[in-house]
């Protein structure tokens, strides 16, 4: 933690929000108190993007939670079974209470041929059925990243193969993570809330108020310079980039207190403006990214 | 007073009186997260104080008659602009970003959610009315934006 972080109580309290659930999870999990549950990992249309964020997630790790937390019943890209034997073991959950994360968006266009996620009994698997028939099913439904949550790149223009998030084909809550990609703290303490808990408290587009509840214009360092009107005219200079196009303003998330890749940057303090990729309907509507013809000065 | 005064009174105390129960709560809430909901809900009492405030300017201005309601334009400064007119203020090389809705024109060059002179796809120096009608329905977002001018022709 570093010094900005452990003067504010808030930033201290809000940083350790994840490790402190999962942690309570997990301490209760071993005194039996609470039972592990079935988490089904759906991979749909994306760039598994999200599964490779979850891998670098830290304090605790994505091996500490898939082992002491819950039974990864089936994930695509961390299993040790394949091809029919993979699909066994994920068609077999329905009987079993499980936990449903997905990634990725359903493409819908001609009944979802377009991502076949494997064979089952010799005929090809949609991504479209299978979030259907599982999601129907499973006590919780989790969708990370901005192409599960509401369509994301996948569904960006012209959206060749008419990709949409996961709610749009299911009827019932889908807990929202957007973000590309979803932080591993913001999956994994919701995760953990649920197991503790149940449902966290959800905002009114169903995401965790317990990660997705300021602008990171509202908690940006660099916030004294808008309020100030000092603007960067590049990137590199490490004033306020509203100019340049920055969507903090407009970008509800805790990138400025939790920061990525073990806690240590994030790409304001990194000279590079948010581009919005944790607000729906990124990343058509977030664009352009970066703008130098800018406004006047003041 | 007239009676239409003395109800605006009425609702702005109702609305202090909110505001200030919340701020109390707020020294007593231990969590940071009911404290946001208690911060959400001060500002929308503000809103409501905003939109009063507004609403006993408009009666002065009726009392002063028509033609005197301009209150809202930059002092001295307003510019009406016919669509072609507005169509250049884009926000870009230097110029400011202006947007109409209904008929008004604002300046939005300096709105922390039109950074670069857009915002959400949409970009400056067009008639946004409907646009503004599909997302913005029944929020205070107008009044707290500086107005110009009239859209005409
Ligand atoms: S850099 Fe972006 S988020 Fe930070 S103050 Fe400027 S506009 Fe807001």
């Amino acid at each position: 933690m570093n010094k900005d972080t452990a003067v504010c109580p808030e930033y201290a309290a809000r940083l350790s929000s994840a490790g402190d659930l999962i942690r309570k999870a997990s301490n209760e999990i071993q005194r039996k108190n609470l039972e592990k549950k079935n988490l089904v990992w759906l991979e749909l249309t994306g760039c598994s993007g999200n599964i490779i964020s979850m891998l670098n997630g830290a304090n605790p790790d994505l091996k500490y939670l898939i082992t002491q937390m819950v039974n990864m019943k089936y994930s695509n890209s961390l299993m040790a079974a394949e091809g029919e034997a993979a699909m066994e073991q994920l068609m077999n959950i329905g009987m079993e209470d499980y936990i449903l994360a997905v990634e990725g968006a359903v493409s819908t266009k001609e009944n979802g041929i377009y991502n076949i996620i494997g064979r089952w009994k010799g005929e090809p698997l949609t991504a479209l059925k299978a979030v259907k028939l599982l999601g129907e099913k499973a006590a919780h439904v989790i969708a990370l990243g901005a192409c599960a949550t509401h369509g994301g790149v996948s569904a960006a223009m012209p959206n060749p193969a008419d990709c949409v998030g996961v709610q749009a084909v299911l009827d019932k809550k889908v807990i929202k993570l957007p973000g590309c990609p979803c932080h591993p703290d913001w999956f994994t303490g919701t995760l953990a809330h649920i197991l503790l808990y149940g449902e966290p408290e959800l905002d009114q587009k169903d995401r965790p108020l317990l990660f997705y509840s300021t602008l990171i214009h509202d908690r940006c360092p660099r916030r004294a310079f808008f309020d100030k009107g000092i603007f960067a005219t590049k990137l590199g200079e490490n004033t306020c980039m509203f100019k340049l196009g920055c969507r903090g303003p407009v970008t509800r998330v805790d990138c400025p207190i939790r920061k990525w890749n073990d806690y240590v940057n994030w790409p304001i303090q990194d000279d590079t403006p948010c581009i919005g990729c944790a607000q729906f309907g990124f990343p058509d509507r977030m664009e352009p990214f970066i703008s130098y013809n800018t406004t006047r000065e003041g | 007073m007239l009676k239409s005064e003395r109800s605006i009174c009425q609702k702005m105390k109702h609305a202090i009186d909110d505001a200030e129960k919340r701020i109390q709560l707020l020294y007593t809430s231990p969590c940071i997260y009911s404290r946001y909901i208690l911060l959400h809900d001060i500002r929308s009492c503000m809103q409501e104080l905003r939109l009063l405030c507004n609403a006993f300017a408009d009666q002065d201005m009726q009392a002063m008659g028509p033609g005197e309601n301009d209150r809202t334009f930059i002092q001295g400064n307003r510019i009406d602009l016919t669509e072609e007119e507005l169509s250049k203020y884009t926000g870009k090389g230097g110029k400011p970003a202006y947007v109409a809705i209904n008929g008004t024109i604002y300046d939005v060059t300096g709105n922390a959610a039109w950074a670069a002179a857009s915002h959400f796809g949409l970009t400056a120096g067009k008639d946004l009315s409907k646009e503004f009608a599909s997302c913005h329905a029944g929020q205070q977002i107008l009044n707290k934006l500086t107005a110009v001018g009239k859209l005409i022709g």
